[in-house]
This record gives C-alpha cells, sequence and structure tokens, in this order.
C-alpha cells in the first residue's frame, strides 16, 4: 500500500472548503439561509467539471493518485454542502435566523399565462410563474442533515472502495460525477418548496439510481437490474404524476406554502373538500411506494445491489429511498387539518398496512437471502416499512383530533428515518468492506494457484470467522446490526419501540383496522433480530468456510474511517437525540431541542417513556417488542449459525463476548426447514417476480406483438404496398418513360408548352 | 397584289412542316434543314409585311435573320463534325446523354 507512505496532502481540499466557505458566505453577506443556494449550486456546477476533467485526464498520474479520480474533487464539494447545511442546523435548533418556512431565491423562475377556459371563452385571468425557493422546517433540515453527512462519508469511503478495484480503473470520474448529480438531487428534493420541483429533482435522483446500478454496464445483470429499477419506479412516478395534477386541479398551485399553510383553502381562497383530497394523496402515496421500495412495486431494490457498493449504502439504503417517506412525511399538514376531520383516515391506513405487509414480506425473505448485500437490501425494504406504519399511524391520528399522539407518532417514524439511514448506511458500507478484503483475499489466494473456479465474494456461505480479521467492520457491523434490530439503548430502539407503541395506540384510539399492521411489526421486530443475527453470525462468527476468508486483512485507512465516525453515530445518536426530545421537536413546527428540565429529570423521562409506559396495554407491547428482538430472534440465530472462532484467533473484546456466546448457545439442525416447500418460496421471493413476469408475457408481450403485427401487415402491408409504394411507383414510371433524351422529343414537349401558353393568354384575352 | 392572308398561310405551312420535320427525322443534317426551312417561313412573313404596310423594318429583319441563319448553320455543321468524330454517328436516336 504504497499510497499510505504518501502524505495525503489531497485532503487539504476537502478540509480547507468546509473551514472557510461558511466565512466566505458571511463576509458576502449571505446568512445561513441564502446560502442554501450553494448546497444546489456546487453540486450543479461541480460534477459536469468532473466528468469533463476526467475524460480529458484520465489514465494519468495525478488524476489518478493525487485526485483519486475525482473523487477529492466531489468529496471537496460535499463537504461544503455538509458544513452549509450544519451551518442551517445550527442556526435553525438555536433559533437565530428566522425560518418563515419557505425563502423564495429566484422569484418569477417561469412565467406563463392562466387561461379561464369553460368551453366557451378563452380569457386571460392572470399570470402566474414557477419560482424556486426553499422550505425548511424540522422534517426537511433533519433528512438534509442524513443526506448531507452520509453523502459526505460514504464519498469519503468510495474513494477507498472503488479506486482500489482494478476494474474501475478509469471510469471512476463516471462514478464520482453521477455520485455528485445525486446529491444534488437529494438536496434539492428536501429543499423544494413545491410539490412540482420536488417531483423534478425526484427524477433526476432516479436518473442516477439507473446509471450508477448499470455501472458495471458490461455485466448483464446489472444492466437489468438498472432497467428494472428504473421501470419500476417509473411505474409509481406516473401515479405521483397523476396525483400532482389532481392536486393542482384542486390548489391551482403547487407550493407548499398554498398546500401545507392552509390546506383547507385554495390558492384563490376558495374552500377545499377533504373528500377530493383522497385521490390525489392516494396516488402521491403510489409514487412514495416505488421510491421507497414498498410492497407491491418493491422489485426493484434487491436487484439494484448489482451497483457498486457505496452507491447500495448511499442511495439503496440510506437516502433516496428516504424521499418517498419525506414525500409522505410531507402530507402531514393535510392530515392535520381540522377541516378534514376523519376523511382521510382511509388514506392513513392504506399508508400503515402496506408498510406492515411489507415489513414482514421483507423480513421472511432475509431469512434465508444469503447474499451479504441483499439480506441488508431486504433489510431496508423492512425497515422502510416500519416508518411507513409509524407515518400511517400519525397520519391517523392526525385526522382524526389526536394532535399530541399524531406528533408522537410523527417524530417517532422520522427518528427511526434518521437512526435506519445512520445504522443502514454504515451497514453497507460494513458489507462493502468485507466484501472488498474478501475479493482481495481471494485474488491473494489465487495466486498461490490452489483456489479456482466460481468465487462470489458477496456470499456469505463462503465467509465466516472474520472477526478476528476485521475489527474496525465487524464492532461497526454488530453496532449497526443492534441498532437496526433494536437492541434497548442503542440507536433505532428509541423510535422502533416508539413505531410499535404508536400503532398499538391507534387500535386502543378506536382506530381497529390497524391491528393487522400493528400485530406484523410486532412479528418483524422479532424477525429482524434473527436476520441481522444471523448475518452478522454467519459473517463474523464460526471458522472460515472457504481459503480466502482466512486470509482477509483490514487495509484501508479510507474505508475505515468513516466506519468509525457512523459507528459512534450510530451507537449514541439515538439515546442522546431521545433525551433532548427529538421526537417532538420533529413534530412540532420550529421547535428546538433543549433537555426538558436538566439532564437527570429528561433521562428519566426518557427511560420511563420508553420502557414504562402509562397503558398497560403498550408496556405489553413494549416488553414484547424486546423480548422478541433482543432475545427470541438472536438467540435463535445463534443456534442456527453460531460458533467460536477457529483455535489462536482473537477478536477484539468489543465483539469477542458476542463470539463467544453464540458459540455456547448449542446447535439446532434445520437442514429439513432449509429446504421446505416455504424456504424455497421464499428463495424465489415468493414467487412475486415471477408473477410480474407472468403478468407482463401475457399482457404487455402479446400487445407489443399485437401492435407489430398492425405495424407490418396493416401499415406496411396496406397503407405503404398499395397506398404509397404502388402509387409513387406508377406515377414515377409515367414520368420517367417521359425523359427519352432524344432531342427532338424535348422540343415537341417545347412546342406543345410554346401552344399551351399561346392558347391561354387568347383566352385570357 | 396576293392577299397577305395568303402569304401568311403559306409561311404557316412551311412552318409547320419545318417542325414537324424537326420531331420526326434522324438524321442531324436533315433537322438543320428544317430549321432552315422555319427560319424561312417566318422571313417570308417579314418580307410580306414589310411590302404590305411599306415599312423597312421587315427587311431589315429578314437580312439579319438570313445572316443569323447562316452563322448557325456553320456552328451545327461544325457540332455535327465534332460530334460525328467522337461516335461516328449523327443520328439523334442515338445521342440521348440529356437523358442521364
Amino acid at each position: 500500500m504504497g499510497q499510505h507512505n504518501k502524505s495525503e496532502w489531497n485532503l487539504l481540499l476537502p478540509v480547507a472548503m468546509m473551514i472557510t466557505f461558511p466565512f466566505i458566505c458571511q463576509a458576502v453577506g449571505y446568512d445561513a439561509i441564502s446560502s442554501t443556494i450553494f448546497i444546489l449550486a456546487v453540486p450543479l456546477l461541480v460534477f459536469p467539471i468532473v466528468l469533463i476533467l476526467g475524460q480529458v485526464f484520465k489514465g494519468t498520474d495525478m488524476w489518478k493518485h493525487d485526485l483519486k479520480e475525482g473523487g477529492i474533487i466531489v468529496l471537496a464539494a460535499l463537504a461544503i454542502t455538509l458544513v452549509l447545511t450544519l451551518w442551517l442546523v445550527y442556526e435553525f435548533i438555536l433559533g437565530h435566523g428566522h425560518f418563515p418556512g419557505t425563502g423564495t431565491i429566484i422569484p418569477d423562475w417561469i412565467s406563463f399565462d392562466l387561461l379561464n377556459d369553460d368551453g366557451v371563452n378563452h380569457e386571460l385571468i392572470g399570470a402566474a410563474g414557477i419560482s424556486f425557493g426553499v422550505w425548511i422546517d424540522a422534517v426537511s433540515l433533519t433528512v438534509l442533515f442524513v443526506a448531507a453527512f452520509l453523502c459526505f462519508l460514504i464519498c469519503w469511503f468510495s474513494i477507498g472502495y472503488m479506486t482500489t478495484d482494478p476494474i474501475n480503473e478509469d471510469r471512476n470520474h463516471r462514478f464520482f460525477g453521477e455520485f455528485l448529480l445525486f446529491s444534488l438531487g437529494m438536496f434539492g428534493m428536501l429543499l423544494a418548496d413545491s410539490f412540482l420541483w420536488l417531483f423534478i429533482f425526484w427524477e433526476i435522483m432516479g436518473l442516477c439510481s439507473y446509471l450508477l446500478i448499470g455501472f458495471y454496464w458490461e455485466k448483464p445483470s446489472a444492466a437489468a437490474a438498472a432497467k428494472k429499477a428504473f421501470l419500476t419506479t417509473r411505474v409509481g412516478d406516473v401515479f405521483l404524476m397523476i396525483g400532482l395534477f389532481m392536486l393542482y386541479d384542486i390548489y391551482h398551485s403547487l407550493d407548499f406554502a398554498v398546500i401545507l399553510d392552509s390546506p383547507a383553502l385554495t390558492a384563490t381562497g376558495e374552500a377545499v373538500s377533504g373528500d377530493a383530497l383522497v385521490w390525489p394523496l392516494l396516488l402521491l402515496f403510489v409514487g412514495c411506494v416505488g421510491k421507497s421500495a414498498q410492497f407491491p412495486l418493491h422489485v426493484w431494490l434487491p436487484d439494484a445491489m448489482e451497483g457498486p457498493t457505496p452507491v447500495s449504502a448511499l442511495i439503496h439504503a440510506a437516502t433516496m429511498v428516504n424521499a418517498g417517506l419525506y414525500l409522505v412525511a410531507r402530507m402531514f399538514n393535510i392530515f392535520a387539518e381540522p377541516a378534514f376531520e376523519g376523511m382521510l383516515s382511509d388514506v392513513a391506513m392504506l399508508i400503515a398496512w402496506i408498510g406492515g405487509i411489507t415489513a414482514c414480506m421483507a423480513a421472511f425473505i432475509a431469512f434465508v437471502a444469503n447474499d451479504i448485500k441483499r439480506v441488508l437490501a431486504y433489510s431496508t425494504m423492512s425497515q422502510l416499512a416500519y416508518i411507513f406504519t409509524g407515518l400511517g399511524a400519525a397520519m391517523w391520528f392526525a385526522n382524526n383530533g389526536y394532535h399530541h399522539l399524531a406528533t408522537v407518532a410523527f417524530g417517532a417514524a422520522l427518528f427511526h428515518l434518521f437512526n435506519h439511514a445512520m445504522a443502514k448506511g454504515m451497514l453497507f458500507m460494513a458489507s462493502g468492506s468485507v466484501i472488498h478484503e474478501m475479493h482481495h483475499a481471494h485474488d491473494h489466494v489465487h495466486e498461490d494457484g490452489e483456489d479456482h473456479g466460481e468465487f462470489d465474494p458477496q456470499d456469505m456461505r463462503n465467509m465466516g470467522g472474520l472477526a478476528s480479521k476485521l475489527p474496525i467492520t465487524s464492532t461497526a457491523m454488530m453496532l449497526g446490526s443492534m441498532s437496526i434490530i433494536g437492541i434497548p439503548l442503542i440507536g433505532g430502539f428509541w423510535s422502533k419501540e416508539g413505531i410499535v407503541g404508536q400503532a398499538w395506540n391507534v387500535y386502543l384510539h378506536g382506530g381497529s383496522m390497524i391491528l393487522f399492521p400493528a400485530m406484523l411489526v410486532l412479528i418483524t421486530a422479532g424477525m429482524t433480530g434473527f436476520y441481522m443475527s444471523r448475518m452478522w453470525l454467519m459473517t463474523f462468527a464460526g471458522k472460515p468456510k472457504s481459503k480466502a476468508a482466512s486470509h482477509v486483512h483490514e487495509v484501508t485507512q479510507w474505508i475505515k474511517t468513516p466506519l468509525v465516525v457512523l459507528s459512534l453515530v450510530t451507537a449514541f445518536s439515538g439515546f442522546l437525540l431521545a433525551l433532548f426530545g427529538f421526537q417532538h421537536f420533529l413534530g412540532e413546527e420550529n421547535g428546538h431541542l433543549e433537555l426538558h428540565d436538566g439532564f437527570i429529570y429528561a433521562l428519566v423521562a426518557t427511560l420511563e417513556h420508553a420502557f414504562l409506559p402509562k397503558e398497560i396495554t403498550l408496556k405489553i407491547v413494549g416488553w414484547t417488542t424486546i423480548a422478541l428482538s433482543a432475545l427470541l430472534g438472536p438467540f435463535i440465530a445463534m443456534r442456527l449459525h453460531g460458533g467460536g472462532l477457529a483455535k489462536g484467533e482473537e477478536a477484539t473484546p468489543l465483539v469477542a463476548w458476542l463470539v463467544d456466546l453464540s458459540g455456547r448457545a448449542g446447535h439446532t439442525d434445520v437442514t429439513e426447514l432449509a429446504e421446505g416447500g416455504f424456504a424455497t418460496a421464499l428463495h424465489n421471493r415468493l414467487y412475486i417476480d415471477d408473477a410480474y413476469e407472468w403478468l407482463i408475457a401475457k399482457t404487455i408481450i402479446p400487445l407489443g406483438a399485437a401492435c407489430a403485427w398492425v405495424d407490418r401487415v396493416i401499415i406496411d402491408g396496406l397503407g405503404i404496398k398499395f397506398l404509397i409504394e404502388n402509387g409513387t411507383q406508377s406515377i414515377s414510371t409515367t414520368v420517367r418513360s417521359l425523359t427519352t433524351g432524344r432531342a427532338s422529343d424535348y422540343l415537341l414537349m417545347a412546342a406543345i408548352g410554346m401552344l399551351a401558353i399561346v392558347f391561354i393568354l387568347w383566352g385570357v384575352a | 397584289m396576293i392577299e397577305p392572308s395568303w402569304i401568311a398561310g403559306l409561311g404557316a405551312f412551311l412552318f409547320v412542316i419545318g417542325l414537324a420535320g424537326c420531331f420526326t427525322r434522324k438524321n442531324a443534317i436533315i433537322v438543320l434543314m428544317c430549321v432552315e426551312i422555319m427560319l424561312n417561313a417566318v422571313n417570308l412573313n417579314f418580307v410580306a409585311g414589310a411590302a404590305h404596310y411599306q415599312d423597312v423594318h421587315g427587311w431589315v429583319y429578314t437580312a439579319i435573320a438570313i445572316a443569323i441563319a447562316a452563322a448557325e448553320v456553320a456552328v451545327g455543321l461544325a457540332i455535327f463534325l465534332a460530334l460525328y468524330s467522337q461516335r461516328q454517328t449523327i443520328s439523334l436516336d442515338e445521342v440521348t446523354l440529356l437523358r442521364h
């Protein structure tokens, strides 16, 4: 590793950018809110530069080592966006800046005239403009922070991951350029102040997702996965677009300021009926289902793992899939409008149902997945589904007048978004580290001429016993898994507890329809405990299951640093933020993060809220969740997949206890179950992909064939052949026969023409 | 004095004979002779008109036309010679270069 001995002076560029940029902004008179324009402008300017420079300079030494094939430039750009976001967060929490909800930056970007068209008259009733502005509140800021923070760390990680793999050589500038374009889309979507801009940036993200999944375009599976992801999300987007049209029809505007500030009034001040909003909201939700990979449109996410691991970490786990959640969260004000009370409960219930079904289904499929990234992909689906359930519960509360409970449920759901993004981003990076080192170890073994044939560095059946070889990765992965499982006091526990509790709370308050999803999320908590433990144990515990696994070493500093940072965040941020009342901060407009009545009181109150809620049902539900997720699930996983390390191998003390524990848990043989019908169905992803394929084979392909037949026989056959082809043929044959080339014939024609002119003139005269 | 209309009729008759010859004959020299007939049909009209109206312009035009016809015949025969040296024929049926 010669690069390590060289001083990493290139890191100075992002660091310098990060430190100086806010001061530069302040010096030229920009405050935190007006500086948000740079969060969008910097990626927009830099991404084409990276692409062009990469195309020009690729292969040169400076580009490859000093600039890491563009990675350093992108890291610098992301550092600027991160520091601006932090500035914004700082100002927002302290309440320094004036946050009006919206601050228009470029007014009247496009102007157009509005016509009053009643079928008879078309008269001009005024001009309307599409302006671009930013909308900043607790929700958008939280997700923006998550996005900026993870974009930065994952870019850091990818510099280590992407530039050390020879297969990526000379095309990493494409990766980094698209990475930056993606972050532009994400930031833009979060800052947008109207549904229209949100949709535009939403589509930019979809494009980048397509491009990056297909980064290894020469692999047919990657190309197919990219197409599948793009087309599946497009299905959702079409519904989303129709929903936006309907929304515009109702409100005469798509601005958040119109729709969210006073959902009961249109832009021109007329009253809106709640029943009319059911369909647009449902259609918007379908778009969210596609983007966030929920039940009927989830099929693209597991295949999207064909992309490079940093892409899976960033786009398909930590940020883009949150877009759907963010859009649903944006609808909260509509549900909370007193004028619509009780009218939108069914939509809320549907959101919760989709969440419950997806959570359980994805967890089941994760039981049998052997590809480490696919386990994480299904886990992502399952956790996002939790958030949808929580949002559904919050919407139901909001729509039925329980405003305090709505705030709690809403806060819990978005808190889970935060925790999940942090933990899952890190888990994917850790899995990337495992895959990377497995791959290198395999190449190493392969050089010795021992191990030939097919080898999948992502298959957990080839791993095992890595805890001693990858101390940092194994610790990070343990913490991330604990956060996802919801081990008490760590990360996701605080939010998952809230979601499950509030879902049951809806049932207690009369929303009997939610019983099914509430039960599903409760069961899924235990299933999460099983599949996450299974993944960790298969990877890190037991004895190496392949030659490569026993030759793994952890090397690259670029990969380790983000893991350490995110481990700390995952382990402690949940508790800290819970102490500061983060859930209430999210639910209430312009709230403040603060310790209520001192540290000790806040600590007691938070713990009491989590472990000893007042209602007896919530207490039972809470403790059942803990028992299922923290004890039962991991225990079964240990019985099935646990085992001590090989002799002479020492894991770090942080994870050694877990390995030892799994070794003592005993062993149960489940071969029979693993070969049963249900397991086969799970291996085939419950046949949903096959069902879609069958449906497409029975509908779209015959339709296409019919269209092709019409084109070939009717259009080409009758239309082209008889009308056009024969007609022009015969005319041109006739005309051609006049052209003999004999001078005397032309003379004859000239004479006839002359005579014709004479006769015409004679006639006119 | 002969009626001018008779002379005009004779001119028209000669002109049509020349024109028909141009359309139908294949030998280039005969076509050239037909062109001369047409020119002379016109000259006949000019002369008859000049005599009828007692106007000298008609005779002047006729003299110019005869001079130009002589020059034209010289040029035409030169073209035919050049054509013959290239193609060994002056049959207009075989000279269809305009078609291509």
